[in-house]
């Protein structure tokens, strides 16, 4: 009972509280002491952070090899289109990579375009993620458009991502021995177990007269193709980045591997680049420099400002809550 | 005065019907014969809605709005193939916030219909088959005979036939219907007065002839025809639905108007709801948004057209194309690709935000407005009430009050304090006005020392040993005397109630004036103590012995009544010897120009008491009597009848009528009452003057009694220069005197124009030297009339403006208006017009703000007003505390709307940059749907509410902090940009931090993130930033911010969890699929997290801090410099210690100690001086019909608005 009208007597005080507007409440005033506490402050945790993040984005190797040029032969560069188009033209080329510094395995295989819209909204959408689990099973695939069917046979998998799947292929050789390259666990997991079919095949796929990039091998289901799944995992710039493999050996100073490439894949049309990249990682990651020179820049303007505030203080103090600052009080000045 | 002629136009507060000009004929008691006509039942309906028409009359409603339009068609846009987002982006917050308003709208709606049925179902007694029977109200039909009982409420518009009182006299108390808790009576004609049983009324057979229903309450012509006997009607006769029946048994009546065709129904309209100036210029920002929003899809389209091109293969654009990325077709490219980035960018406009500007203002009305004890009066038990809840911002903005002086800035309390009589002065007292005087001249005042006999009591304070006690007995005028106080007890219109002894007796009276004087007869010997509508019995204390008393009877054979052309009111009464005498009481002016002539010496000195009068401060009325000849009487009596009973004109030619008698009059004497100051007006005066408020007080009085008002309210002071323009000057009455009309006007015009443009010269010299007096004008009526010509209103203006105080004196109610729009519309000023009566209707509607005070003069000012409080010297909480606060907060909401979502867009803006500008969204659908009505919905709402720069005692401790809302320095130009820029800072932050830091990343596995997963992380860092930015603008933080915010964050990630958890075969998410949980899983999402919200907020904190630093708000100095008092200020204190007192209790102890008070008067008792007979004569007389005539306006607009 007590305790019931204690409660009904706090909420109706509550209540109160509320209605005349005198609700307990912190009135934090931006005084020039909390402006420089709250400088320092922040300088002194972003430093640390930036350069923590610093030193584990230099501890990453990285090894980037631009390629799309070199690998057309001297006279096909005047017309660089016809020559990737040109079937009859094989497109083996080979690069050498020097490896300046240790790189502990596993070293990350990426494949890098530029210029590349794979976030252009006509091909985003041209895809069919039911298509993707359910195969042929799923036949609505108008979102597929414009590669949606051929000789009025659905495509598994169909759109423009699929059909425009990368298909330059790459093999590293060390000292005359081959590089062994994992191509398995590429792709993010969820993406493997959850949205391609493990019973779905390619059918009917890149056998329309234009064809845009790689083929796949209709023997195996998509849930295995990584290179697919990795390449429909569309990217949020025009340049981007994707997963080709992993090289699970060491590579040590002054070694230099020679990387054997198919330069299959057409960039030349709309002048994109293409780049190889080999990297080691680290618990942020791969080599990032911008986050840790964030961090760096955003502590070193806090003290900055921390410091240019005291000095302004120390210099030219406004006593704070002083009246006579109040326009009605200084009339006498003004007018 | 008596000259001018009079059309009479009833103007009404609601929709002028147009006048059908048939008449109505009624078959009383004869349901066959009445049913031929269908009038209306009388069930009313007051709900704005049905089942059927609600969806769509509802929606009709919100989609009047242009944000919710422009959503619906954003939504349309959303559902065909040129959308990038999923119909549901737009449509989610668009419903959410439709279905909020209209279970707003449903809810309120069913309260209404609740109470019609209520209403309609009360039961009623209705004559059938020779007796009574119960009937449903919605039942009723015209012509229906029906019994009301003692306290029931009329259920239509009744004739009233019978009642159980003597004489067919009933009283009814008219609460409901202009909030007068006076009794009025209503008389019978004595043809029906038998028909008061069921038997005998079944008898009744009569035709009732009257006008169409209208909406003018004190008006009503028609006759009765019973046995081809004409009878004529007149309000006293009818009965008014929404009154109840007092003092009286029952009364029988026969229905005339039924429902929605009652007056007090078809009065009932929906007052034009006023807009706020901050949602004008948010209007304006709402533009601007527009417009942005539209250079961002052109900018976006026009690269689309330049981006597109043959040589992305990979878009597939070699064969046939759809339209909108054909390379071939460019400019349809264009064009559509402005449609998709239309419906992307929809989030820039704040599709939230009325919705949560409208429950801020509503909460803020209801629960702060009308609960705040500073402003609940506790004499009269009455709280502070918003009326509307659309100007609480506005009351931080006001730079110019408009206030009525009589019951506003005066209580409505008038004391019987001096008196001339023949020739002679009574009584000592001195009003504070002219201790005020005394004071300003220097002369120690001595407080009178009251005769220990004196006789005090409310609406009494009169002393002076000549006359008190029966001591006027011995001054050598006592005839004089006799008739004085004779004229006092039977001139007027007041009912007397309760127990019939001296000491008992209350009066009734319909203006207090008239109480005190009635009063004052009572304390002088002449008791009034009984009246019936032909009778006034008064106990005369005997003439020649002290002691003794005797009771006489006057006659009253006529009551000329009281209204404000006429201003006087006489009665002609017969004394039981047979002496015919006309007394008449009335304004100076009007009775000098009846005197008889003779008596010049008399009348002369009575003028200088007058004028003395008037100095201090005192009401005065003139009293005169006219001994009439028998035959004279007879004759003018047959033409008074006449006139009464005219249907058409009666006001008129009963104007007419009474001139005929009311002249050679003879004086007796004046009476002066005092007009009591209101509790701490002259603080208040002086507090919103301090916050840069300018007030004008526009008076219906004399120039000298508001001239010492305006002195004794602190509005002038000597250090002022005063500019007095008044008609009262020798050379205009010169003019006058030779009575040419044209040539009046023409040389009054001259005058006026003259005098302003002499004091428009010489103004600047002083307020150009800073330590110069400040400027005051005053101005009277007539003056004013030809200073609001076109050609001189700029000139009055200029000149006004520059004035700290400007005093109008003998105004109408329509200038009161005209001055208040002309300040309004022509210095673009925000206007607050405060007033208790009727006469206040129009400025308080012309005003931006009206606030009404309810007190002691009826309802009809508060009816009309946005607020209505109890006293004057609320006006300090209301606009220094609630205006102020209400301001800041809406202020901050709108700069936060605007923000959060400017900032939001842009990232989306920056990201169709990388993708070829093909309208490619960034954000998945449910959280761009989401963003607006959950994730940063509530905590914005909490600001609007909370947030608190100053507590409300420093307020008003600091009032001139007032002038910063006044400048509008918290929504301004620079405001908005500077929120702009942060904006856009903050979303190059959100959108390059994250894609730039992802480009290369990722987990530790080596796998790299997709769009998706930038996007969420990115999303992530808008919602938080967001949400933080919040806390930072908030000046007192309480608990229930840390909820909201830190609920809003949990909301989004609780949100994201389950949503990228769930994947089921009927809704496959496929891009939103697991990403949180692998974003979670990396060391960058912490990082990331920790960075950008950082990075996006250093720059607002670095402004922040500059900006107090060096550039200081007023209200941070004074935040400053009681920082450290805050906690005392803080913890619930004077309040708090007051023991817990919850508001009802609070009320409920203020009650208690009320003084017993049955009523609280007011309004004539016989009839009310209504308040459109007031404006009808203004009407035809001074003021030619100008296009800015606020009230004729508002009346043809309610006119041309379908019913």
């Amino acid at each position: 009972m007590d305790t019931d009208r204690e409660r009904h007597r706090a909420r109706e005080t509550a209540f109160y509280l509320f209605t005349q507007q005198s609700l307990p409440a912190c009135k934090p005033v931006l005084t020039p002491g909390w402006v420089i506490a709250i400088f320092l402050f922040m300088g002194v945790i972003f430093i640390p952070v930036g350069l923590v993040t610093l030193r584990a984005s230099h501890c990453v190797v990285e090894i980037v090899d631009r390629y799309d040029i070199d690998c057309v032969p001297e006279p096909s560069r005047m017309d660089k289109v016809s020559y990737i188009q040109d079937d009859s033209i094989p497109k083996n080329c080979s690069r050498f990579m020097k490896v300046h510094k240790y790189m502990k395995a596993p070293i990350y295989i990426y494949y890098q375009l530029d210029n590349y819209y794979q976030n252009h909204r006509r091909y985003v959408k041209s895809r069919s993620d039911k298509q993707l689990l359910d195969g042929q099973k799923y036949h609505d695939t108008s979102s597929c458009q414009p590669v949606e069917s051929n000789n009025n046979r659905p495509i598994v998998p169909c759109g423009l991502i699929a059909w425009s799947l990368f298909n330059d292929t790459f093999e590293f050789i060390r000292e005359g021995a081959e590089l062994k390259v994992n191509r398995k666990n590429i792709a993010w997991k969820s993406d493997r177990s959850h949205k391609f079919g493990k019973n779905v095949y390619p059918f009917n796929f890149q056998n329309g007269t234009l064809i845009g990039g790689g083929k796949l091998n209709p023997e195996i289901p998509l849930s295995d193709q990584e290179d697919l799944i990795v390449w429909m995992r569309t990217s949020a710039l025009p340049s981007f980045r994707k997963l080709y493999g992993r090289i699970e050996e060491d590579l040590d100073v002054d070694d230099v591997v020679v990387v054997n490439l198919m330069n299959n894949y057409n960039t030349y049309s709309f002048g994109g680049k293409k780049k190889l990249a080999l990297s080691t990682s680290s618990w942020l990651g791969g080599k990032n420099d911008f986050l840790g020179h964030a961090c760096v820049f955003a502590g070193c303007s806090s003290l900055t400002l921390a410091i240019i505030f005291m000095l302004l203080h120390v210099k030219y103090r406004r006593p704070y809550g002083d009246m006579s600052y109040l326009p009605w009080n200084r009339k006498s000045f003004s007018g | 005065m008596s000259g001018w002629g009079t059309p009479s136009r009833t103007v009404t507060l609601g929709r002028v019907q147009p006048q059908s000009p048939a008449l109505r004929t009624i078959y009383c008691n004869h349901r066959e014969a009445n049913f031929a006509h269908r009038y209306k039942g009388n069930s009313i309906s007051t709900t704005k809605y049905n089942v059927f028409t609600f969806l769509p009359k509802g929606l009709y409603e919100q989609f009047r709005r242009v944000a919710n339009l422009y959503f619906l068609m954003v939504s349309i846009l959303s559902a065909t193939p040129y959308s990038p987002v999923h119909p549901i982006t737009n449509m989610v917050p668009l419903s959410l916030v439709l279905l909020f308003s209209l279970i707003k709208e449903a809810f309120e709606d069913w309260q209404r219909f609740q109470n019609d049925m209520t209403i309609n179902n009360s039961l009623v007694d209705v004559l059938q088959a020779q007796g009574w029977e119960s009937l449903q109200w919605k039942k009723l039909q015209v012509g229906d005979i029906i019994r009301v009982k003692q306290d029931g409420f009329f259920p239509a518009d009744l004739l009233l036939l019978a009642s159980t009182n003597v004489d067919g006299i009933c009283y009814i108390e008219t609460a409901n219907l202009d909030g007068e808790t006076n009794l009025k009576i209503r008389k019978a004609l004595e043809r029906t007065w038998d028909y008061v049983t069921p038997e005998k009324a079944c008898e009744f057979k009569g035709e009732v002839q009257c006008e169409q229903p209208n909406n003018s309450l004190y008006t009503f012509t028609g006759n009765l025809v019973v046995d081809n006997q004409t009878m004529p009607l007149s309000p006293n006769q009818i009965l008014l639905r929404g009154c109840s029946l007092k003092n009286t048994d029952y009364i029988v009546g026969t229905v005339i108007f039924t429902g929605h065709e009652t007056k007090v129904m078809m009065n009932s309209m929906n007052v034009p709801s006023k807009r706020s100036t901050l949602e004008r210029k948010l209007d304006k920002l709402i533009l601007a948004l527009f417009s942005t929003l539209f250079s961002m899809c052109l900018l976006g389209a026009i690269g689309s057209g330049i981006f597109i091109d043959r040589k992305y293969y990979y878009l597939g654009l070699s064969q046939s194309v759809e339209d909108q990325f054909n390379p071939s077709k460019r400019f349809l490219v264009i064009i559509l690709t402005m449609l998709t980035l239309l419906t992307l960018y929809s989030t820039i406009i704040p599709i939230s935000l009325y919705v949560s500007i409208e429950t801020i203002k509503f909460i803020q009305s209801s629960q702060f407005i009308n609960k705040d004890l500073n402003m609940y009066h506790a004499e009269s038990n009455t709280p502070a009430s918003a009326r509307t809840s659309n100007l609480n911002e506005e009351l931080g903005q006001v730079e110019y009050i408009f206030s009525d002086k009589t019951g506003t800035l005066t209580r409505n309390l008038m004391e019987f304090f001096k008196c001339s009589i023949g020739g002679e002065m009574y009584g000592t007292g001195m009003t504070e006005i002219e201790m005020g005087v005394a004071e300003r001249k220097g002369i120690k005042v001595q407080e009178a020392k009251t005769s220990t006999n004196s006789l005090r009591e409310k609406g009494f304070n009169f002393d002076d040993v000549r006359l008190m006690q029966g001591a006027w007995r011995h001054e050598p005028n006592h005839d004089a005397c006799k008739e004085y106080f004779r004229c006092l007890a039977i001139c007027h219109t007041v009912l007397p109630e309760g127990e019939e002894t001296p000491e008992k007796i209350r009066y009734q009276a319909a203006s207090p004036d008239e109480a005190a004087l009635v009063l004052a007869a009572k304390n002088f010997g002449f008791f009034f103590y009984r009246r019936t509508p032909t009778m006034i019995y008064v106990r005369e204390s005997h003439v020649e012995k002290m002691g003794k008393t005797q009771d006489v009877s006057y006659e009253i054979l006529n009551v000329l009544e009281f209204n404000s052309t006429r201003k006087r009111q006489s009665v002609v009464c017969r004394y039981p010897d047979g002496r015919l005498v006309l007394y008449c009481k009335g304004a100076d002016t009007v009775i000098y120009e009846r005197l008889g002539t003779g008596n010049d010496d008399l009348n002369k000195v009575t003028r200088v008491h007058l004028e003395q009068f008037g100095s201090a401060g005192l009401r005065t009325l003139c009293l005169a009597y006219r001994d009439l000849a028998p035959d004279l009487y007879e004759s003018w009596n047959e033409k008074f009848i006449t006139a009464k009973s005219s249907l058409r004109d009666r006001e008129k030619r009963l104007d007419e009528v009474a001139e005929l008698i009311e002249k050679e009059l003879i004086l007796i004497g004046a009476t002066a009452i005092e007009d009591k100051l209101q509790e701490g007006v002259p603080n208040c005066i002086q507090t919103l003057s301090r916050a840069g408020i300018k007030i004008w007080v526009l008076t219906g009085d004399k120039i000298e009694t508001a001239i010492n008002i305006a002195y004794a309210c602190n509005l002038l002071n000597n250090e002022m220069k005063q500019f007095i323009i008044s008609s009262e000057t020798d050379a205009i009455r010169e003019v006058e005197e030779r009575g040419d009309q044209t040539e009046i006007a023409r040389f009054m015009k001259e005058e006026v124009k003259k005098q302003l443009k002499q004091f428009l010269d010489e103004a600047p010299q002083y307020f150009c030297s800073p330590s110069g007096p400040k400027l005051a004008l005053v101005i009277d009526g007539k003056c004013l009339m030809y200073a609001l010509e076109p050609s001189l209103r700029i000139m009055l203006l200029t000149l006004s403006l520059n004035c700290s105080s400007v005093v109008c004196c003998r105004v109408s109610p329509l200038q009161k208006a005209q001055v208040t729009s002309l300040v309004k519309k022509g210095a673009r000023k925000i206007t607050l017009s405060i007033g208790d009566g009727a006469n206040d209707v129009s400025m308080i509607q012309a005003a931006h703000i009206g606030i009404g005070i309810s007190g002691l003069e009826g309802m009809q000012a508060v009816m009309a007003s946005d607020f209505a409080i109890a006293q004057f010297r609320f006006l300090e909480d209301l606009l220094l505390v609630h205006g102020r606060w209400s301001y800041i907060r809406l202020c901050k909401v709108v700069m936060y709307f605007f923000y959060k979502n400017l900032a939001f867009t842009l990232t989306q803006f920056w990201f169709t940059f990388g993708t070829g500008f093909s309208g490619q969204r960034f954000y998945d659908d449910w959280f761009q749907s989401l963003y607006n009505v959950i994730f940063t919905a509530l905590p914005v709402v909490i600001v609007g509410l909370f947030d608190q720069d100053i507590s409300s005692s420093l307020s008003k401790k600091y009032p001139e902090l007032y002038k910063e809302g006044v400048r509008n320095m918290f929504f301004n130009r620079r405001i908005v940009a500077i929120w702009a820029c942060f904006a856009v800072y903050q979303s190059l932050v959100f959108f390059y931090f994250v894609s730039l830091s992802s480009s290369t990343s990722r987990d530790s596995d080596g796998k790299m993130f997709g769009l998706w997963d930038v996007s969420t992380m990115a999303f992530t860092c808008v919602v938080v930033t967001v949400n933080l930015r919040l806390l930072m603008m908030c000046n007192s933080i309480t608990r229930w911010h840390y909820i909201s915010v830190g609920g809003s964050i949990i909301v989004w990630f609780v949100f994201i969890f389950v949503y990228s958890g769930i994947m089921t075969r009927f809704d496959r998410n496929d891009n939103m699929f697991w990403v949180i949980y692998v974003l979670m899983s990396t060391s960058y999402f912490y990082i990331t997290l920790l960075l950008v919200p950082v990075a996006a907020l250093l720059g607002d904190f670095l402004y922040l801090g500059v900006q107090r630093w060096f550039f200081p708000y007023d209200y941070q100095i004074v935040q400053e410099s009681h920082k450290d008092d805050a906690d005392s200020i803080n913890t619930p204190d004077s309040q708090e210690t007051k023991e817990h007192l919850t508001p009802d209790e609070a009320r409920s102890n203020a009650i208690s100690q009320l003084p017993k008070e049955v009523s609280k008067h007011s309004g004539f008792a016989f009839d009310s001086p209504g308040y459109e007979s007031f404006f009808a004569t203004q009407f035809g007389k001074y003021v030619p019909p100008k296009a800015w005539d606020v009230a004729r306006r508002a009346s043809m607009k309610s006119k041309s608005k379908p019913k």
